[in-house]
């Protein structure tokens, strides 16, 4: 390494400890920050200290599961990933894993890098991490006030990965079409996966369906059915351009409400049954992601199947916590689309469920809030009970349940989160389940919450 | 009492949860025990004379935007126009309200010619507008705040023939230069605000569901509704909007 790297890497590994130190929090960005500052060489010349190379995965939903997932399958496979597994994936959070897991000589304790990136950096993390393998998941409209149009992102990441070495593997989700449509015409070797069953689709799109028309032509795309928001199987009237065969696809599914869904994957190397642990189609869609890297990377199916089915939900995506004899279910909800899978999640089951809805609108959650008019609350109708609205922008929140008809009788806004969830521990009797739907920074505040209540242990511990 | 809503390309036109403004509008008639319709009008589709009571129409990204402006040149901009100056109410929002101006010019290729409800027209910027917006409003001569969202790159400037929704107080507005946000003309408006827009503007709402009214012929000052809720998440916006400026 050069000098210039090695002091950026001393201060970053300082910055690092006393920040953790000080319980400012885990470090997770601010030594990458710091250090990228001093030596802007830094990330690309320690990812070649990686002898397996580096994986990226992308896209608006997902992303955090979806690499924790891979993580656990590297881990059994004995390919020891450097993972920036707090989700802080800009690339000063990519910088902070590369630092944390070395030591001052810059030689890494991990053999592959493993970066959830956000969408808006790929070009830059593919421009200094030279991965061998890209993933993109879905291209949901999430933050649009950070990004522009979807459309331009998506021509920006098309770019990005045409940059790859030759040799470079890109994984791609066949179902969504804009995603899709970064592998046409690509040279590079394309792996597409997909759910391949219509049982649980739609003949209607959900509200928060966002690309309805064809990347190629502009033609509005025909559907047989819808899975998820825009995902769904299909075609260009028009130039005919259709959903690609997907070589990794759920062939048969089977949800058990909110405890996870059985399914069959047929892949190149013959078929798998296995349970995912975690509920919602969105989530059968991060572990075909998680299964097709793998099985790119060469992992063998049966470590693959181990490594999802004895998988723990990263923290506060999907977090159960016990207190007072009650059970939380803490579900992140950060955009339209996931809001919707969260609340398609509630209405399963017997019996109203009784709800904490918080809605933060700082820079990480999006400054925008009008996303949740975009949400299809409609679908709960008679399915809840107690509802208390928090965060920032509590009033809001409640607003959109109102003019959704719901929680009439009772409906109770309460922007401080911490009261939010007494209240929510108090409207629930013993034994009995409070869901709370966060978005990010909500999340993160009622995390908090929970570490000094003793509940759960802080993320950079986890 | 009867209105009929004419809701122009929800499919393509549908961008930062606009949906929730006819959402809105319906409630607010239902709970007042005014029957109310929503008809989608898609490319192709006709507007009959008399036929609509409120027009809306949200924002899209550009590829959707191109379509529009063709289907509204077509199709349906003349019969929009005559409508409105026959009594119809309108609501457009950003994408929306550029197609209701004179034109919109970008950077490059050809000037997208709008229907001319007001008499504006926008120009592409360089910089992205994004931010909480409030605004001093008069809308339906009674004073008032608007509060709302923005998230446009075009630069909006009004023409004698129409006037500003409002003055704003936080964000830029129609162009960031002159302090003006939207535009009205009759019962229509334009504005940059989601939000959505309605809910937390119920004032906004009213006045376009008493214009619906009138046109039918049913001069009435509405019945108020209990709108608390709505009143506290405009104050939180307006609030947030001061803190996060």
């Amino acid at each position: 390494m050069r000098t210039g790297n090695r002091l950026a890497l001393a201060l970053g590994k300082g910055l690092g400890s006393t920040s953790r130190l000080f319980k400012v929090g885990g470090g997770s960005t601010l030594p990458g920050r710091a250090a990228r500052i001093l030596s802007p060489s830094l990330v690309p010349n320690m990812v070649k200290e990686l002898p397996l190379g580096c994986v990226l995965v992308t896209g608006t939903n997902g992303k955090t599961t979806t690499a924790a997932l891979l993580a656990g399958i590297l881990d059994r496979a004995g390919m020891t990933p450097v993972h920036n597994r707090t989700g802080a994936n800009l690339m000063a959070g990519i910088a902070s894993a590369l630092i944390k897991e070395s030591d001052l000589g810059g030689h890494l304790a991990g053999r592959i890098g493993l970066f959830e990136v956000d969408e808006a950096a790929l070009p830059a993390a593919v421009a200094e991490t030279s991965p061998r393998l890209v993933l993109v998941n879905n291209l949901f409209r999430d933050q649009l006030d950070r990004y522009g149009e979807l459309d331009t992102l998506a021509s920006l990441m098309k770019e990005a990965v045409r940059t790859l070495d030759p040799e470079s593997i890109v994984v791609l989700n066949a179902d969504d079409p804009l995603v899709a449509s970064i592998g046409r015409d690509l040279p590079h070797r394309v792996l597409y996966y997909g759910i391949d069953t219509d049982r649980y689709g739609s003949g209607s799109m959900q509200h928060a369906a966002d690309s309805t028309h064809c990347a190629e032509c502009g033609s509005r795309l025909t559907y047989e059915y819808y899975l998820f928001g825009h995902m769904g199987q299909y075609k260009c009237p028009a130039c005919g351009t259709s959903r690609p065969e997907s070589r990794v696809s759920a062939v048969e599914l089977e949800m058990v409400e909110l405890e996870g869904t059985r399914c069959r994957v047929r892949h190149p190397g013959g078929e798998t049954t296995l349970f995912i642990p975690l509920p919602g189609l969105y989530n059968v869609y991060n572990v075909l992601a998680a299964m097709s890297c793998a099985l790119a990377l060469e992992i063998e199916i049966g470590t693959i199947k181990e490594g999802i089915e004895e998988f723990k939900a990263a923290f506060g995506r999907v977090e159960r916590v016990e207190a007072e004899g009650r059970h939380m279910l803490m579900i992140l909800a950060k955009n339209p689309a996931g809001l919707n899978e969260v609340i398609r999640t509630l209405t399963g089951g017997a019996g109203r469920k009784n709800v904490v809805l918080a809605l933060n609108d700082n820079i990480a959650d999006g400054r925008d809030v009008s996303w949740i008019w975009d949400v299809d609350f409609e679908m709960l109708r008679d399915r809840l009970g107690k509802v208390v609205c928090s965060g920032i922008r509590a009033a809001d929140m409640a607003l959109r349940v109102k003019y959704a008809e719901l929680g009439e009788d009772s409906l109770a806004v309460e922007p401080d989160l911490e009261t939010a969830l007494d209240r929510g521990l108090e409207m629930v009797k013993p034994g009995e389940t409070i869901y709370l739907v966060p978005t990010y920074t909500a999340m993160l505040e009622l995390r908090r919450s929970m570490v000094k209540r003793g509940l759960v242990a802080p993320y950079w511990e986890g | 009492m009867q209105i009929k809503i004419g809701y122009l390309y929800p499919d393509l036109m549908n961008i930062y949860g606009d949906h929730g403004n006819v959402l809105t509008l319906v409630k607010r008639c239902q709970w007042r025990g005014i029957a109310v319709e929503v008809v989608a009008l898609n490319p192709g589709d006709r507007i009959g004379h008399g036929e609509y009571d409120i027009f809306f129409m949200g924002g899209g990204q550009d590829r959707e935007q191109v379509m529009v402006c063709r289907d509204l040149q077509e199709a349906k901009g003349e019969d929009i126009k005559r409508e409105i100056e026959e009594g119809a109410a309108a609501l457009v929002i950003c994408g929306g309200y550029q197609l209701f101006g004179n034109f919109y010019r970008p950077f490059e290729g050809e000037e997208l010619p709008g229907i001319s409800v007001f008499d504006a027209y926008t120009v592409a910027g360089k910089k992205r507008c994004i931010g909480n917006v409030v605004a001093k409003s008069a809308l339906g001569g009674k004073l008032g705040t608007v509060v709302g969202f923005e998230n446009h790159s075009g630069k909006t400037y009004l023409g004698d023939g129409c006037a500003p929704l409002g003055t704003v107080t936080v964000g830029y507005g129609n162009n960031g230069e002159d302090k003006t946000e939207g535009a009205t003309y009759r019962g229509a408006i334009g504005t940059y605000l989601h939000g959505s827009l309605l809910p937390k503007n119920p004032a906004v709402a009213d006045f376009l569901i008493e214009k619906a009214l009138a046109r039918r012929g049913n001069d009435i000052s509405l019945e108020g509704l209990d709108d608390s809720l709505e009143l506290a998440a405009h104050a939180a916006a307006v609030k947030r909007a001061v803190k996060t400026h």
